[in-house]
């Protein structure tokens, strides 16, 4: 392994602005998208005009800054989360102009969250300082969470403060991870491990009790790897699940109308105008779209209730062409492969751990976002990462990212060359 | 560290499984893309229900039956040519299930899998499909049926090329009727019925027996028959003849369609061979015609007791048949035991659809002893001035139903080398096989000869 890494280190350096002409590829690709939604009317639209323009100073800002100040030699993440985010913000200004604005401060918070969490991480001893103040807030939140719910479309998981509405369980998301990733010295003791499972029952149970069945699923699939990565122990595991499916049979046996939530799956044709109405239209549409797509705009998916959350895979499908949409796809499988890779070469398992479980997270969330729409799997409502309009799917989605940033060195030259010079 | 960095492979197995998720997406939009993108709920290509965009469908002579202006579906300027091809065409509500609009809803709004349905937004045009059939035929046979309900159906047996099918009653779908889903008149309208049809076949299914005999019973031609009116049945059952028929051999109990004659050899043939028989020939059997899976014949002899034989072997019992099947077994009569899969959506990769599958029906020493006989049959019964200069063979039928009119039924074949055409027509509880049905047929093919 450390052969890797000195192979890897020259070919870098023989390339020193190779992410410069990356960058220059992506905002071209940025500005040709939101162009037909900058000019797509008679008059210009100002608003988004700016928006967009803000958004690539932030991007370039970003990487000007990272580079030349932070000294950083690896930014293939952050070019993927702003081609990402770029392409999220393109889609939501063209159905919603109105949340264009509101979603470009969202990546801004994102960013900063981003960076700031990146500073958590450089120390072990910061994380495990911290980890109990995070849980306890975490649960928190889910509490304050049952107790203020507003139910939106059959769910309760939102609090409005003000204009804002904001969805907590994004935010535990993360904590779920922070607190999930553990130094190890704590791995083979099993009351570290024990605290955990109930730290982690306590979230899934709240997010079933505000019927997010998708996103408990997230978090069952997270608990799972990170139980996995932190005992090793199969059994346990495999029992662990055993009384989850149990739990999950019972409910359904008990509450028969959360088994109805899901009695389209694989029959949406059927109830094309019923409870298949939001998966028939994505799979119309992403269809009609071909390869090449109609043209931003040009779609007609947007007209669907959801269509910038739940359903804007469908919508890049139909407007950008299947090749984006497949691309966008994949480059959430790059960066698992990329988080594999890091994980491998972690300086710590609290690291290896962050970046397995945030790509796990991240992955399992678009197969049950990506799948869900098209009826491969029953349809949850969760977001597309980086994608879908939600200010909180957003900083999540970034934050996830910082975790697997964090498990690279490189993120911390100065820690670097400590470490170099030992 | 080692083991965490061991375990973290985990995620590949997670990675793998979300690869092979995509490409299960992947491959079923190219699988189901165009069922999908072709749906009615797609607001690019239906509004209120109604197709707005696509390509022209037209007969074989490029008359257009269906076309888009302005955003409007609109059919043929003629209403009886609307009328008489609509189960052919269908309609952009889809209530006609198997018409070219649905069949075709690919082409017509110009989807495909590289470019969705890109073209058909940015031109407004789909692509055209071209029908097998011809409007001015179709028109001639719907009037022909004269309002009974009933089906006509031509093609041309060598090379599968349905050129009339028509099945009454049907409507004007620019002006459909107020009254269609209640007066018992417009009964399964919607229904295909040349395709889609079952009805008892009374005498044409002699023809049946009468394979079945030529190829079990070796000295079936030196054989008489005595026909006193009816015939009993060994085991005291009777079945009544039309007529009193005497002593006649087996070609002229086909022409006279002597029902003691054919209630006989059924008896002695047995249930078993028949079953074979009608199994090769097609019953049971669904074929794929453009697409259309058609109603298969039935037979089901399992409890027929001796009696039951005598019935079904001129056509009664509980035997259904449907008449393109029978118009299969007329081309295959006349050229020899086999012929082409009917179709009637023009199309360039014919072969590669496998429309053109061969259908074996008949041996080819049946097939053409048949032949003969039925040839015989239009020279001494029905008579060639029906059909001059076409060599024509055939068989009627007159299918009693309890308490309502005859099914009249004629299916037949040309024997000329330049004109391979055969015939079904069914109308439905009108009378007698030679009365209705075989003026019926003769218009149809004269015409048809004429404007070839």
């Amino acid at each position: 392994m450390p052969e890797k890494k000195v192979t890897a280190k020259p070919k870098k350096k023989q390339q020193p602005f190779a992410w410069v002409s990356m960058l220059f590829f992506v905002s071209a690709f940025q500005i040709i998208s939101a162009l037909p939604v900058i000019f797509g009317s008679e008059e210009i639209n100002r608003e988004i005009l700016f928006t967009f323009g803000g958004f690539l100073a932030l991007e370039w800002g970003y990487f000007i800054c990272a580079r030349f100040l932070a000294e950083q030699r690896a930014t293939e993440l952050e070019i993927i989360a702003f081609m990402l985010s770029g392409i999220g913000l393109v889609t939501v200004a063209s159905v919603k102009p109105e949340y264009a604005f509101k979603q470009f401060i969202a990546i801004c918070i994102g960013l900063t969250g981003f960076i700031a969490l990146l500073g958590i991480m450089r120390n072990v001893e910061v994380i495990s300082l911290l980890r109990p103040v995070v849980a306890v807030g975490a649960v928190g939140l889910l509490g304050l969470n049952l107790v203020l719910a507003r139910t939106i479309n059959g769910a309760l998981n939102w609090i409005e403060i003000g204009s804002f509405s904001i969805q907590p369980s994004e935010l535990v998301k993360v904590a779920f991870i922070f607190v999930g990733a553990a130094s190890l010295e704590k791995l083979q003791s099993t009351r570290s491990l024990t605290k955990y499972i109930i730290f982690s029952l306590g979230c899934i149970g709240a997010l079933f009790l505000m019927r997010d069945f998708g996103t408990a699923l997230i978090f069952f699939a997270t608990f799972m790897v990170i139980a996995f990565l932190r005992s090793g122990d199969i059994k346990t595991i495999g029992l662990l699940s055993a009384v989850a499916v149990v739990g999950a049979a019972m409910i359904i046996y008990f509450r028969p109308h959360v088994a109805s939530r899901f009695e389209t799956y694989r029959h949406v044709w059927e109830y094309a105008n019923e409870g298949g109405f939001q998966q028939t239209r994505v799979l119309i549409y992403a269809s009609s779209g071909g390869l090449f797509g109609l043209g931003i705009g040009e779609g007609r998916l947007k007209n669907v209730f959801a269509s910038t959350t739940d359903l804007i895979f469908g919508i890049i499908c139909e407007e950008w062409g299947m090749i984006v949409a497949f691309c966008v796809v994949l480059c959430f499988a790059f960066v698992a492969v990329y988080a594999l890779r890091l994980a491998r070469n972690a300086r710590s398992t609290v690291y290896t751990i962050a970046a397995v479980a945030s790509a796990a997270m991240l992955l399992v969330q678009l197969a049950l976002n990506v799948f869900g729409v098209t009826d491969l799997l029953p349809l949850t409502g969760v977001t597309l990462p980086f994608i879908s309009r939600g200010g909180t799917s957003m900083i999540c989605s970034w934050a996830l990212f910082a975790f697997i940033k964090s498990a690279d060195i490189k993120t911390y030259p100065k820690l670097e060359k400590q470490m170099d010079d030992a | 560290m080692n083991t965490v960095t061991k375990r973290a492979y985990v995620l590949l197995g997670i990675i793998i499984a979300f690869m092979v998720g995509i490409g299960i997406l992947a491959g079923s939009f190219f699988v189901n893309g165009d069922i999908w993108a072709t749906s009615r709920y797609n607001g690019h290509l239906y509004s209120a229900g109604q197709i707005t965009n696509a390509g022209k469908i037209l007969d074989r002579n490029g008359v257009v039956l269906a076309q888009s202006v302005d955003g409007k579906r609109v059919y043929n300027r003629s209403r009886s040519i609307r009328i008489s091809t609509l189960h052919a065409v269908g309609d952009t509500y889809g209530y006609i299930a198997y018409g070219a609009h649905s069949l075709c809803r690919d082409k017509l709004t110009g989807y495909s899998f590289v470019n969705g349905i890109y073209d058909l937004i940015k031109t407004g045009e789909g692509s055209d499909v071209k029908l097998t059939i011809d409007a001015e035929l179709c028109k001639t046979a719907y009037n022909a049926l004269n309002g009974k309900k009933g089906a006509v159906g031509v093609y041309n047996y060598k090379t599968g090329e349905i050129i009339c099918m028509v099945s009454s009653m049907s409507y004007d779908p620019e002006n459909k009727p107020d009254d269609i889903e209640t007066n018992e008149k417009y009964e399964a309208v919607y229904v295909n019925r040349l395709l889609n049809g079952v009805f008892t076949p009374g005498s044409v299914f002699k023809t049946v027996t009468a394979a079945c005999a030529i190829e079990n019973i070796p000295d079936i031609n030196s054989r008489t028959f005595n026909c006193t009116g009816a015939y009993k049945t060994p085991q005291g059952g009777e079945v009544i003849c039309n007529n009193t028929h005497g002593k006649i051999d087996f070609q002229t109990a086909l022409t006279k369609s002597c029902n003691s004659a054919f209630a006989q050899l059924g008896i002695e043939l047995g249930n078993k061979k028949l079953t074979e028989t009608a199994e090769k020939m097609g019953f049971g059997k669904s074929f794929n015609v453009s697409g259309v899976k058609t109603s298969p014949s039935r037979i089901d002899l399992k409890e027929a007791v001796e009696i039951d034989t005598g019935w079904a072997a001129i056509g009664q019992y509980t035997t259904l048949v449907n008449p393109l099947n029978f118009m299969m077994i007329a081309g295959c009569i006349a050229s020899g035991g086999s012929t082409p899969t009917p179709y009637f959506v023009q199309e360039a990769l014919t072969e590669i659809t496998g429309n053109l599958s061969t259908n074996s029906l008949l041996n080819e020493s049946t097939a053409n002893t048949l032949k003969t006989m039925m040839r015989n049959n239009v020279i001494n019964n029905y008579g060639d001035s029906r059909f001059p200069g076409m060599e024509f063979g055939g068989k009627t039928g007159t299918a009693q139903i309890s308490g309502e009119k005859s099914h009249a039924w004629f299916f037949g074949f040309s024997c000329a080398e330049d004109f391979p055409y055969a015939i079904v027509v069914v109308s439905e509880n009108s009378g007698g096989g030679s009365e209705i049905a075989v003026p019926i047929a003769s218009k149809v093919m004269k015409e048809l000869k004429n404007s070839l």
